[in-house]
């Protein structure tokens, strides 16, 4: 019985079809890799009274399984073993067998911070995980996400931007290594498994399944320090993640959004239930005990904005200004540009365009919104 | 005895004369009609015989065998019960052939003698305008239109009794053809000073029914999309004497002119819904070829309510007539042509969950808009120049707004702006060609640059382009029309032309 023969049976009941994390665990409780496999072939497992998986086990070699991560360029991980995350040892819903793309030993001896939100992000809900994911990497923080669109892609995005020598970014999917998913996100995933690591406990060429994702996010808030939701709805995925980090008392950060906003319903709710507020980077590092807390609140900050306000880049002539004022600082439905400034269609897309030419306003479909 | 009748029947929107050959002969009584005769021509056998018996008039008891001529095509319809009866009563002597000479026969029969109408009737009326043409009572008005002579009875006795000359035939109060008052008119689909706010989509409807431009509007369930579109029709000029005339004989050939006497004036308004079959959308059937709803739009607005909902089958067999403004229906009973160029208004959902709109408004998948969008090709989604997205009202900036203008107000405008693109000589400046978009619509420098930097950063196709430059004159000609597109212009006309991301709901990043 070689450590081979243990990740290999090990994938292969990764592999096995109708397996959940939950039967995995229950295989795995108790017995090494390799007794479970041949338990589960022989019909003899306690867990697995049924046979639910013992025709198929009897067809799987399991060196034929491991071949297969081997050519997808992963490799499994079990607990105990090189390379499983520490932070995941005791922890209560631990995936019994992981699979890495990259290098998952760059979550040893680092903190890590999960930046997480949802997948219809607006611009600001971007903008702020891409700082975010930058400022963490550069203070040796790795960036722990879901490589979904939206937030999570844009902290990854944001943690690759940083400079050399910054903390490389960890993806937790919920498909298999082999099943790139969005697949807009292809070259961000490959640049990922590139700098730090890709992980999951689907086993190859698990599709994208609804399922899948709130059980991956439990491995992302075990794996942080801490969780910070920078946009999410009334509901979705990001609230499994930071219920998740509350079973674990992990501390969960929330990033403030307009009132009106549907994009930040979810985080405002946060706020209000007490969790951490977050502003920037550093309020993160506060959060993590990276940072002495010193007062956040800056003067020179509230100058620079007052200086966006009436600086030379602000509009001049009289009509911009009142396009400009009347789009505001949300994004502003062509609508109610017209209902509120009472010009014409055509001098009001006229002016639009001459503010957005001069990088004033950005044009959406069918929006308008200060940049 | 023989006998042969001039009558006509009903393919697409025209009509064909057909001959009633009546042939009474001895031998074993009966009743055959040949000839092609469908399922209502050959029941019209039982209809003629107990019109006769409730009457009074005489059967013959002898051999009766009709033929339609020309036998090669298929004859449908309850029109030929009075030609046949006609012809029984010539052929049989109980009538002298001279009294029916130059006369023709339209009209369905019930059981006790009564003459009643039939749909088409404006139709099968051109098709025998060498002919007196003897109709029922209530389609003297309509079979007047053609301007031939016409005449009505209500029953076969009278028309027996007139055409005898034992009573003289009334005249039929017949409409001016010409003058024709407005009828099936759609006031009852509302004015525009009941909308509150949506100044865009007013703007839009304006642009769109001066240059012919189609809608498309994106918005939520509830937005008002629905209450725009019905709007539409009341802003569009009259139409011409010729539209008007091809507008009433499709209504007529469609049996939808029933309880009208006179042309149709006003642009015609469709809304069918999106369970239809593809018959009923493009025209066609076995009976008879009738108009769809595109012919039923000729001249008007063809609104498509939940565009996404439509069979993409039927959506894709809109793009010929678009294209066209004819479609073409070729069937076993022969290939008929039917007119349909029509302003096509559609609303829609962005996405599933309809709300869309905002950057992080909505919910779905990206998978699932994806989804969403792919129900509708492209290639329909491009004939839209106007892209529009409509949200629900927002209350708060609605407040201290006074009464919106009326429809008659924008109609003004837009007869206006009409009269001035006329000299251009083509129907509306949607329909203006590439070749002659440099003359009629000459861009100055600053226009010119604003699409060339549109172009530039990929934002606009060189196809739409063109749209952006026929969508600008009409926006330049609903500003007085100088003969030189402005910035203005087209910088509105990009506005209205909108992106397909709306369409998606998602944000362009």
């Amino acid at each position: 019985m070689t450590p081979d023969d243990e990740l290999a049976c090990a994938a292969a009941l990764v592999g096995l079809g109708g397996m959940t994390p939950v039967r995995l665990a229950r295989l795995l409780d108790g017995h090494g890799p390799v007794t479970a496999w041949r338990a589960v072939a022989a019909g003899t497992h306690p867990a697995d009274r049924a046979h639910r998986f013992r025709a198929e086990a009897r067809t799987v070699e399991p060196s034929a399984v491991v071949q297969r991560y081997r050519a997808a360029k992963s490799r499994v991980l079990l607990p105990g073993r090189p390379g499983y995350p520490p932070a995941l040892v005791g922890d209560p819903g631990a995936p019994a067998v992981l699979s890495a793309s990259g290098d998952p030993s760059v979550l040893e001896a680092r903190p890590a911070v999960a930046v997480v939100g949802t997948r219809s992000a607006t611009r600001y809900g971007v903008r702020v995980a891409s700082d975010l994911g930058r400022g963490l990497a550069e203070a040796g923080v790795v960036v722990v996400s879901g490589l979904a669109s939206g937030i999570d892609a844009a902290a990854h995005a944001g943690a690759l931007a940083a400079g050399p020598g910054a903390a490389p970014p960890v993806a937790v999917v919920g498909t298999g290594l082999d099943v790139v998913y969005p697949r807009e996100n292809a070259r961000l995933w490959a640049q990922v498994v590139d700098r730090g690591a890709v992980l999951s406990e689907a086993a190859l060429g698990t599709p994208p399944r609804p399922r899948v994702f709130p059980a991956r996010n439990r491995i992302i808030a075990g794996l942080s320090d801490v969780v910070v939701v920078v946009e999410c709805h009334g509901r979705g995925g990001s609230l499994h993640t930071v219920e998740a980090a509350a079973r674990r008392s992990i501390p969960v950060c929330a990033v403030p959004g307009a009132v009106h906003s549907p994009a930040s319903v979810g985080t405002n709710g946060l706020l209000v239930d007490g969790c951490i507020p977050v502003r920037d980077v550093d309020d993160v590092l506060v959060a993590l005990g990276m940072a002495g807390g010193a007062p956040t609140v800056s003067v020179p900050d509230h100058r620079a904005h007052a200086r966006v306000d009436s600086g030379p880049s602000a509009p001049v002539d009289r009509l911009e200004r009142v396009v400009w004022e009347a789009v505001g600082s949300e994004p502003t439905s062509i609508e109610s540009v017209l209902l509120r400034t009472n010009l014409s269609l055509a001098t009001l897309s006229g002016t639009a365009d001459t503010l957005v030419r001069r990088g004033l306003l950005v044009e959406g479909a069918g929006w308008w919104s200060r940049t | 005895m023989i006998a042969s009748i001039p009558s006509a029947v009903r393919l697409g929107v025209d009509g064909r004369p057909v001959r009633v050959e009546v042939h009474v002969a001895n031998g074993l009584p009966g009743f055959t009609v040949v000839g092609l005769p469908d399922a209502a021509v050959r029941e019209s056998r039982d209809r003629v015989r107990a019109a006769f018996a409730s009457t009074g008039l005489p059967w013959p008891r002898r051999r009766i065998t009709v033929n339609l001529a020309p036998s090669g095509i298929r004859k449908g319809g309850a029109g030929l019960d009075l030609p046949i009866a006609v012809g029984v009563l010539v052929a049989s002597g109980a009538m002298a052939a001279e009294s029916v000479a130059g006369h023709a026969f339209v009209g369905e029969l019930g059981l006790d003698g009564s003459l009643r109408g039939v749909p088409g009737v404006l139709v099968l009326a051109d098709a025998l305008a060498d002919f007196r043409l003897v109709v029922a009572d209530e389609d003297g008005p309509e079979a007047s239109l053609t301007g031939g002579t016409c005449l009505a009875a209500p029953s076969l006795t009278e028309v027996v009794a007139r055409c005898t000359g034992r009573r003289p035939w009334p005249a039929i109060a017949a409409p001016d053809p010409a003058g024709a008052v407005a009828a099936g008119g759609h006031d009852h689909l509302g004015d525009l000073a009941d909308v509150r706010g949506q100044l865009l989509a007013r703007r839009a409807l304006e642009v769109a029914a001066t240059g012919g431009h189609h809608l498309l509007m994106v918005g939520p369930p509830g937005a008002g999309k629905t209450l725009l579109a019905n709007r539409l029709p009341g802003i569009l000029a009259d139409l011409d004497p010729e539209t008007s005339r091809t507008v009433t004989r499709i209504h007529s050939a469609a049996g939808e002119t029933r309880s009208t006497t006179a042309l149709v004036r006003r642009p015609p308004f469709r809304a069918p819904h999106h369970g239809l079959s593809a018959v009923a959308m493009i025209g066609g059937g076995s009976g008879g070829h009738r108009p769809g709803e595109i012919g039923l739009a000729h001249g008007g607005v063809l609104f498509l309510d939940e565009l996404g909902e439509f069979p993409t089958a039927i959506l894709d067999a809109l793009r010929q007539p678009l294209e066209d403004g004819v479609v073409r229906i070729s069937r076993g009973q022969g290939s008929t042509t039917c007119p349909a160029r029509f302003l096509l208004v559609a609303a829609m959902n962005p996405c599933p969950c309809g709300v869309g709109g905002l950057p992080g408004a909505c919910r779905c998948s990206p998978a699932a808009r994806a989804r969403y969008a792919r129900r509708l090709s492209g290639p329909l989604l491009d004939r839209f120049d106007i892209t529009l997205r409509i949200d629900r009202p927002a209350g708060a900036e609605l407040v201290g707004r006074g009464a919106e203008e009326s429809t008659s107000v924008v109609a003004e405008r837009v007869a206006a702006a009409r009269e001035r693109a006329r000299a251009r000589e083509v129907r509306s400046n949607a329909e203006l060609d590439v070749s002659s978009l440099d003359r009629h619509a000459p861009l100055d420098t600053r226009a010119a640059e604003l699409l060339e930097r549109r172009m530039r950063s990929g934002a606009l196709s060189a196809r739409g382009l063109h749209r952006v430059r026929r969508l600008a004159r009409t926006v330049a000609d609903l500003e007085g029309a100088p003969p030189t597109v402005g910035v203005r212009h087209v910088a509105e006309a990009l506005t209205l032309r909108g992106s397909r991301a709306l369409m998606l709901g998602e944000e362009a990043r």
